[in-house]
């Protein structure tokens, strides 16, 4: 069983509105798979099912051989998933480290004795940390590495977007969940995203990657693979290619001609 | 300001001079009894903060203290045996300084619940009244040595806050709200309705006794007579130096960053593996402990504990402190301790007034300046650090 | 139990969880509108009854003695005087912290509340002493056995039962209602569609707070007394019947009132010292619902986007 993400016939409904429809779905080992559809077609509500803040009514997700249907949102990422969110949910009013070790926690000493008594302890725990921070952060930009303590409200979309990667790359997950990454920036700024998201993948062996994204140029650059949603149904699988060419998924974007 | 481009140290002296200065100012408003001389003073005050704001002398005074915090640490708790040395022999004075310090230690428990975790507490007054009769119970009917009597008042408290927790731990904030605040308006009828603890006369509280010691005896040294309030004064003063040490230890370890995350994103923070429930309870329950023990210590100093001194309105006026003072803000919720407790003392015309006061000052501090007096800094975990 | 004290018991009930449905269900529409926690709201009903009074006072000083025109005057004094001290609320102090986060509109109106009950504490005259609320309905009653089913009793649970529909009415029936609605669904949609949200919000307050005044006056005449104090427990507990009903729903605001007075009523009943243990008998059960359905009985409409 090579598929790491799996769901079977997943169903979730708001009242009357079923934001997903017996969704038959698998992401492989080490892919980048590309989630593409029109706003409200269920994109979002995967991941939200998918890192346990929603739960299904019907249906099965198994994660690394694991069923994860059920699990709390903490279990799902210590399984090894880990997101990013459609409006960035970084803690503006603290530091751009503090960011990244809050996606660091599970490996962090929690004790309160360490934290409160243990404090020259704690001190080579804070220094070590702050390496690995940095050594993450300088992979993808040199100079916002420097600025580590500087608050995170202050910083442009792009920046802020990085970051919430390296908090979602510090604890090596297996999965990690990109949410509209491009949203919200330029051309330019789009165009650097994708060569982090491809330094991302080099660099981490073994690091499955899925995309919801709705700039369709940045899905075409970095997807092995493409799966388009409509209402809350896999309507077309491939690579972009394929996907972009097959009539549902037009139907679903233009409508019926 | 980057690491990397570290200047030398700020001065020294700024914060000194501040310090030195603002140690005066309290000696004399506390000397003072003439209202219109106390109404002047204050009129001062209020004149110099807004001028040296203006003239831009706070920011230096702020970089100084932040950058040499361990000994302004020291030194402000020399000032404060400066101011209490002052007064030796002044019971009222003693005692007020003695109540400034036991607020403070209260409003810090509050701020662990409040302004670290985001739990709301509107029944810290109710806790301090735990802490108050546990002690009251232990002394009258126990042997237990009323030093261990602190900490076990503490738990009592805990315990009690425990019953409440479940509630509290809802997502919401109004939840922990009107449960809190139905605990508040509940705890003083259920003592006035319940003989077993006194009733509404309350009950006697035993003056502390350490080894044998009385801190209720006044002792003479020479010529100088000490008013036994001094005995408590140093009590107090290590109960806050050490809550105050925790306090910000807790913030400045990975326990503050996860109650900052939960506090600002518990969404974020549940998927990145952060146990909510966990940390909210870790929070309310060592708030809870510290406002116990603040509250026995003070029901030790008063001699009675009664329901009456346990109302929602004393609830509120902790919580105004930490208001005024700025959530998540150590050293602000000191000084507008200091504020909210002397302020009325002195100025009796205003006592009558004084629960309309707070209030509508903590309206204007929400709406004009919600980080309050001394907003809280940034995290840094150890000071002085630079990577 | 004798059916004649039964009777009575029931009729308490029923008239306690009128009020605190009309409380609820001002923390409901202001919380299902606005996302607020209005916490000053009991005491505006508090300072409702006092406007009330002191029309009286003052019209019957004047040399008016017609009962019903003195209670028509009252309670358009209260609701009206409400109404403008709601929207007050709103413009100043609600509509200011929009863009902070929702726990400091949660203080803001928790200090008004304060701030209300202390000016008329203070300010009042003998504010600090119960104040005789004088009886202006007719005072018959009809004799079934050992009961006695008075006559104002039935009129206040007529009254406010027409409120409420007469709210409904308001919500469901009429433009303005559409539009309050709208805003409560989603307010950005609400916005771009041309609905002005101040103005909304304004009215919205208006609405509730001249709800309050309503169960003041009520308050006033079914106990022939008012008090400064009165606004705190009963916000306390109008919010609490809010929650568990499920916050913004309206019904379910009228299902927590009157479940929080009847579990009021069978503590009084049920338990020895009944009458002092009551409100803890009655909170510690909400508390207990609070725990196990944390969105209400029925559901909490709220939904965070992801």
């Amino acid at each position: 069983m090579t598929a790491l993400l799996t769901a079977h016939g997943l169903t979730k409904k708001f009242g009357g509105v079923t934001a997903l429809d017996r969704l038959d779905l698998s992401v492989e080992r080490n892919e980048i798979l590309g989630l593409i559809g029109p706003n409200g077609s269920g994109k979002t509500t995967f991941f939200n099912v998918a890192t346990g803040l929603y739960g299904a009514e019907a249906g099965a997700m198994t994660f690394d051989g694991i069923d994860i249907t059920r699990a709390s949102p903490q279990a799902i990422f210590r399984a090894g998933i880990a997101r990013t969110f459609q409006r960035s949910r970084l803690l503006l009013p603290l530091s751009i480290f503090d960011n990244i070790m809050i996606g660091n926690h599970t490996r962090l000493s929690q004790s309160l004795w360490f934290n409160l008594v243990r404090r020259s302890a704690f001190k080579r725990e804070l220094e070590a940390s702050y390496v690995a921070a940095r050594t993450l952060v300088e992979k993808f930009d040199r100079k916002l590495a420097d600025r580590l303590l500087e608050p995170v409200g202050g910083l442009p979309m792009i920046e802020r977007r990085r970051i919430e990667i390296c908090r979602a790359l510090i604890n090596q997950p297996k999965l990690l969940l990109l949410d509209e990454p491009a949203a919200g920036m330029t051309h330019e700024e789009t165009a650097e995203l994708m060569d982090n998201i491809l330094q991302v993948r080099a660099l981490s062996a073994g690091l499955t990657i899925i995309i919801v994204e709705h700039e369709m140029g940045l899905i075409e650059r970095v997807t092995d693979r493409c799966v388009a949603f409509n209402f809350g149904r896999k309507v077309a699988e491939g690579t972009y290619r394929e996907v972009a060419a097959d009539p549902h998924v037009q139907e679903a974007y233009f409508g019926v001609a | 300001m980057k690491p990397t481009e570290q200047k030398a140290h700020a001065p020294f002296l700024p914060g000194a001079a501040a310090l030195g200065l603002m140690t005066f100012y309290l000696i004399a408003l506390l000397a003072v009894e003439r209202q219109p001389l106390i109404i002047g003073l204050l009129g001062i005050a209020i004149a110099g903060v807004l001028a040296t704001g203006w003239l831009g002398l706070l920011a230096p005074v702020g970089r100084s203290f932040v950058e040499h915090e361990n000994a302004f640490g020291a030194l402000t708790v020399l000032a404060a045996c400066v101011v209490a040395a002052a007064f030796h022999d002044n019971h009222f004075v003693l005692l007020l300084v003695v109540t400034v310090l036991l607020n403070s230690v209260a409003t810090l428990g509050l701020n662990i619940q409040f302004g670290y975790a985001g739990v709301l507490n509107f029944a810290g007054a109710s806790f301090l009244g735990v802490g108050a009769y546990t002690a009251a119970v232990l002394t009258a009917h126990t042997a237990v040595p009323h030093l261990l009597v602190l900490p076990i008042a503490g738990i009592a408290a805990a315990l009690i806050g425990s019953l409440l927790l479940l509630p509290a731990l809802r997502t919401r904030g109004h939840y922990a709200a009107v449960v809190t605040i139905a605990f508040a308006l509940l705890f003083k009828t259920l003592l006035e309705v319940n003989d077993v603890l006194g009733g509404p006369q309350g009950l006697q509280v035993k003056g502390m006794e350490i080894f044998g010691w009385s801190l209720n005896d006044g002792m003479t040294i020479g010529p100088v007579e000490l008013s036994f309030y001094l005995n408590y004064f140093f009590v107090s003063m290590a109960l806050l130096v050490g809550a105050f040490i925790l306090v910000r230890r807790l913030d400045r370890s990975w326990i503050g960053l996860n109650l900052d995350a939960l506090r600002l994103d518990e969404t974020a923070a549940r998927c990145f593996g952060l146990n909510v429930a966990r940390w909210k309870t870790v929070a309310f329950t060592l708030g809870n402990f510290i406002i116990g023990i603040a509250g026995a210590l003070a029901g030790m100093i008063g001699g009675f504990v009664a329901p009456n001194n346990y109302t929602f309105a004393d609830s509120l006026t902790l919580v105004s402190i930490l208001l005024l003072g700025g959530i998540g803000s150590p050293w602000g919720s000191i000084v507008a301790a200091i504020i909210v407790v002397v302020v009325p003392e002195k100025l009796q015309t205003i006592q009558e007034y004084r629960f309309l006061l707070y209030a509508t000052l903590v309206i204007v501090v929400l709406l004009f300046r919600s980080e309050g007096l001394l907003p809280r800094p940034m995290r840094r975990y150890i000071p002085g650090w630079r990577p | 139990m004798d059916p004649g004290l039964l009777a009575q018991h029931i009729m308490n009930g029923l008239m306690l969880g009128m009020m605190y449905a009309l409380v609820a269900v001002g923390f409901t529409l202001f919380f299902g509108v606005l996302d607020v926690i209005q916490f000053s709201h009991g005491d505006v009903l508090m300072v409702g009854a006092f406007a009330g009074l002191a029309t009286f006072l003052g019209l019957r000083h004047a040399g008016v003695a017609s009962s019903p025109l003195l209670l028509v005057a009252v309670l358009a004094v209260a609701v009206m005087a409400m109404a403008a001290l709601g929207m007050l609320i709103a413009r100043y102090l609600v509509v200011p912290l929009r863009s902070a986060p929702t726990l400091n509109t949660l203080l803001i109106t928790l200090m008004l509340g304060t701030v209300l009950r202390e000016s008329v504490r203070l300010f009042y005259p003998q504010g600090a002493d119960p104040k005789p609320f004088p009886a202006l309905l007719p005072s018959g009653s009809i004799a079934l056995g050992n009961f006695n089913l008075r006559l104002d009793n039935i009129i206040l649970l007529a009254g406010g039962a027409l409120v409420i529909v007469a709210l409904q009415a308001l919500l469901n029936r009429t433009k303005l209602g559409l539009a309050i609605r709208a805003v409560a669904q989603d307010q950005e949609t609400a916005s771009t569609m041309g609905i002005n949200f101040k103005a909304v919000v304004l009215v919205t307050f208006g609405i509730g707070s001249a709800l309050a005044a309503f169960a003041g006056i009520m308050h006033g005449l079914y106990y022939n007394e008012i008090n400064f104090d009165i606004g705190l427990l009963l916000g306390v507990i109008g919010f609490s019947a809010a929650i568990i009903g499920g916050l913004g729903s309206i019904y379910g605001a009228i299902l927590g009132g009157f479940l929080f007075a009847a579990l009021q009523t069978v503590g009084a009943v049920a338990l020895p010292f009944g009458s002092a243990y009551k409100d803890v008998f009655a909170f510690a059960v909400v508390i207990a619902i609070m725990a196990w359905r944390p969105t209400g009985l029925i559901r909490e409409k709220f939904s965070e986007r992801v």
